[in-house]
């Protein structure tokens, strides 16, 4: 009998490992799937709820679907999200929307609105690299109608899903204002770039101007510029016509939402500051929209406060605006969840972790917006020996 | 050739069976010797500057706390510690903890020691050496209750501090056990008081405020069991290979000879 050739030997075995291989590989589960439910819509009691989330880079579009489904059972009708131009128009003039669209239908059959921020400038719209340092925050003056044409394609694209869209963010900070000293009549510029071409293509658009970071910085800070400040100069360089509402930012760092506001102190009701300063320029029938707020509980921050203050002062923040704030449309918290974990004190202000699972301060914003928890206490009482 | 006789046999085999001794031993030896992470250079070598910059945020007692000019804590003494152990002098450099990795990263300190939780996501940029201290959660009863863990603890009470980690772990521990009673307070301190008392079974709270009650009530017989780690390191830069060596090593004979845990049981 002819001995085997090496090849026949091993044959059978190099079979069998490959049947083995394609079983295994036939049971390997497949990457989940973000098909559309039946529209859903949101049960609430407290329509001003709103959180602002962090899904433009998020790499699994069933992520997406599940933080907006936690969203809605929060009881939130509005979120807050970046929609970054150099990631829709990395070429002038090529788009690609599918980031923005997969957020765009998921919102919408959660039955959320999406108040959409602007920013972000592409390579090919800032100063020229060569002749000075930019930053992806940098937008010279001579890009401005190129900032606007998006803005103005993004507002067609997405009307009727995402009306309200924000001009920028933080401008009255030199980080968000391309590292140069910040200029309110520069943004001025900007706004009025904007406002005619977006309502063009979308009547239903709103304006938002663009949200001033809580600051103190004087005048000519490197940094930035007291918010307070930057809002007047806005007024006064004459921004009032091209803004249909405005954007506020307002954290409460280590004091509760009740503590008076001051012009030289940062707390939450800073925000009627900024309202007041509205109604001295005969522009306070403007709708206010809050879309960062909310306190830390990280153990090592020193703006933080303990994590049964940061759920009772979050909750008391919203019943406080709804009772005393009738100028405010919606109240957003920051963040309800990061993609992953910045391993810093900024995990601390989320609502959800990355992993999906809901934090206590979650469950009481739930408890207020859908209205179970009225009146009702957050912890016992100290025991008594 | 003549056999060689039978004692000649059990004589070559003797010196055959000593001679493997030996070098097992010896081997043993070498490996021993090898791994022990001992600085192949020098204490001035390490540290040019002839000092040890330790950055450090005194904000976090007991671990750092800043009076004036002093510096105390946790932190404080175990940075001394290995500062003596190295023979080099030490230098504190109190800081924010924003700050602490960016200063490490640009060279203005040597180490940092500052309760930081080990963070392998930093490890392209940063070395941690052993854990010295657990900060996790931890679960505290009577020292008479029969709980040995999160499982035990259906049908009974737990207490935390609303909204704290504590509060999310009990939460998740409910959709896997029989169910218990939750009894949340607006302090870790009451959520313990609540069991000193007997009105709840267990606290579940981090191992910092746990450890400072207890040394606080002496007089309560209690015992606690880890429930998850947070476990806090010295950090050192990523290429700083050496000072990693020596430091780590340090931390480790620390955790063998007792001298850390003399350190904790001073602040705890």
């Amino acid at each position: 009998m002819r001995p085997f050739h090496p090849i026949q030997r091993f044959l059978p075995h190099v079979v069998r490992l490959l049947v083995c291989w394609g079983c295994l590989t036939a049971l390997m589960p497949a990457p989940p799937r973000a098909p559309l439910e039946s529209p859903r819509t949101v049960h609430t009691q407290n329509p001003e709820v709103c959180v602002h989330t962090r899904l433009i880079d998020e790499v699994y579009e069933w992520k997406i679907q599940r933080s907006l489904q936690m969203v809605r059972e929060m009881g939130a009708t509005t979120i807050v999200e970046f929609f970054p131009w150099a990631y829709a128009e990395p070429q002038e003039g090529e788009y690609d929307w599918e980031s923005f669209d997969r957020i765009a239908r998921h919102a919408k059959n959660q039955g959320l609105q999406v108040i959409a921020r602007m920013g972000l400038v592409p390579a090919w719209a800032r100063a020229d690299g060569s002749e000075r340092a930019t930053t992806l925050n940098y937008l010279p003056d001579d890009s401005f109608d190129a900032f606007a044409t998006f803005v103005a394609t993004f507002a067609a694209r997405y009307a009727g899903v995402m009306d309200h869209i924000i001009i920028w963010n933080e401008p009255n900070l030199s980080f968000e204002w391309g590292y140069r000293p910040v200029d309110p009549q520069d943004y001025v510029r900007m706004l009025k770039a904007v406002y005619q071409p977006v309502h063009a293509a979308n009547p239903q658009a709103v304006i938002l101007a663009a949200p001033l970071a809580p600051t103190l910085e004087p005048t000519g800070s490197p940094n930035g510029l007291d918010d307070l400040l930057y809002l007047e100069a806005l007024y006064a360089a004459g921004a009032a016509p091209y803004f249909d509402a405005l954007a506020m930012h307002t954290y409460g760092f280590t004091e509760p939402p009740e503590a008076e506001p001051e012009s030289t102190a940062l707390n939450f009701r800073r925000a009627e500051l900024l309202h007041a300063i509205m109604a001295e320029y005969d522009d306070p029938q403007k709708p206010v929209f809050i879309t960062e707020s909310g306190w830390n509980d990280h153990p090592r921050w020193t703006k933080a406060v303990r994590p049964s203050e940061r759920v009772a002062y979050t909750v008391r923040a919203f019943e406080w605006a709804k009772a005393e704030w009738p100028w405010m449309d919606r109240l957003c918290v920051w963040a309800l969840r990061y993609p992953a974990n910045t391993r810093g004190y900024p995990d601390n202000f989320t609502l959800i972790t990355p992993d999906f699972q809901a934090t206590p301060i979650y469950y009481a914003i739930q408890a207020y917006a859908r209205g179970w928890s009225q009146g009702g206490r957050l912890w016992l009482d100290p025991p008594a020996p | 050739m003549a056999r060689p006789t039978r004692a000649v046999r059990w004589a070559a085999l003797w010196m055959g069976v000593t001679a493997a001794v030996w070098l097992v031993v010896g081997l043993l030896l070498a490996v021993r010797w090898g791994s022990i992470e001992r600085p192949s250079v020098s204490s001035r070598t390490l540290f040019p500057n002839g000092v040890m910059r330790i950055g450090i945020d005194a904000s976090f007692p007991p671990f750092a706390v800043a009076t004036g000019d002093d510096l105390y804590g946790l932190d404080v003494d175990l940075g001394k510690a290995i500062g003596l152990r190295l023979q080099i002098p030490t230098q504190f450099v109190n800081m924010g903890y924003d700050g602490l990795y960016d200063s490490l990263l640009s060279e203005q300190v040597d180490v940092l020691i500052s309760a930081l939780p080990i963070d392998y996501s930093r490890s392209r940029d940063f070395r941690f050496t052993l854990p010295y201290f657990n900060a996790g959660l931890v679960l505290i009863r009577d020292a008479d209750q029969p709980i040995e863990g999160m499982e035990d603890l259906g049908g009974r009470s737990v207490s935390f501090e609303f909204g704290s980690d504590g509060d999310l772990v009990a939460r998740a521990w409910l959709r896997r056990i029989r169910a218990f009673e939750t009894r949340p307070y607006e302090t870790p301190d009451y959520a313990l008081d609540a069991v000193r008392l007997g009105i709840s079974d267990a606290a579940l709270v981090d191992a910092v405020s746990g450890r400072l009650y207890l040394r606080a009530h002496r007089e309560w017989e209690a015992r606690y069991s880890s429930v998850n780690d947070v476990l806090y390191g010295v950090a050192v830069r990523a290429d700083d290979r050496e000072l990693w060596r020596a430091v780590n090593g340090i931390i480790r004979t620390m955790l063998e000879d007792g001298s850390l845990e003399s350190i904790i049981a001073r602040w705890f």
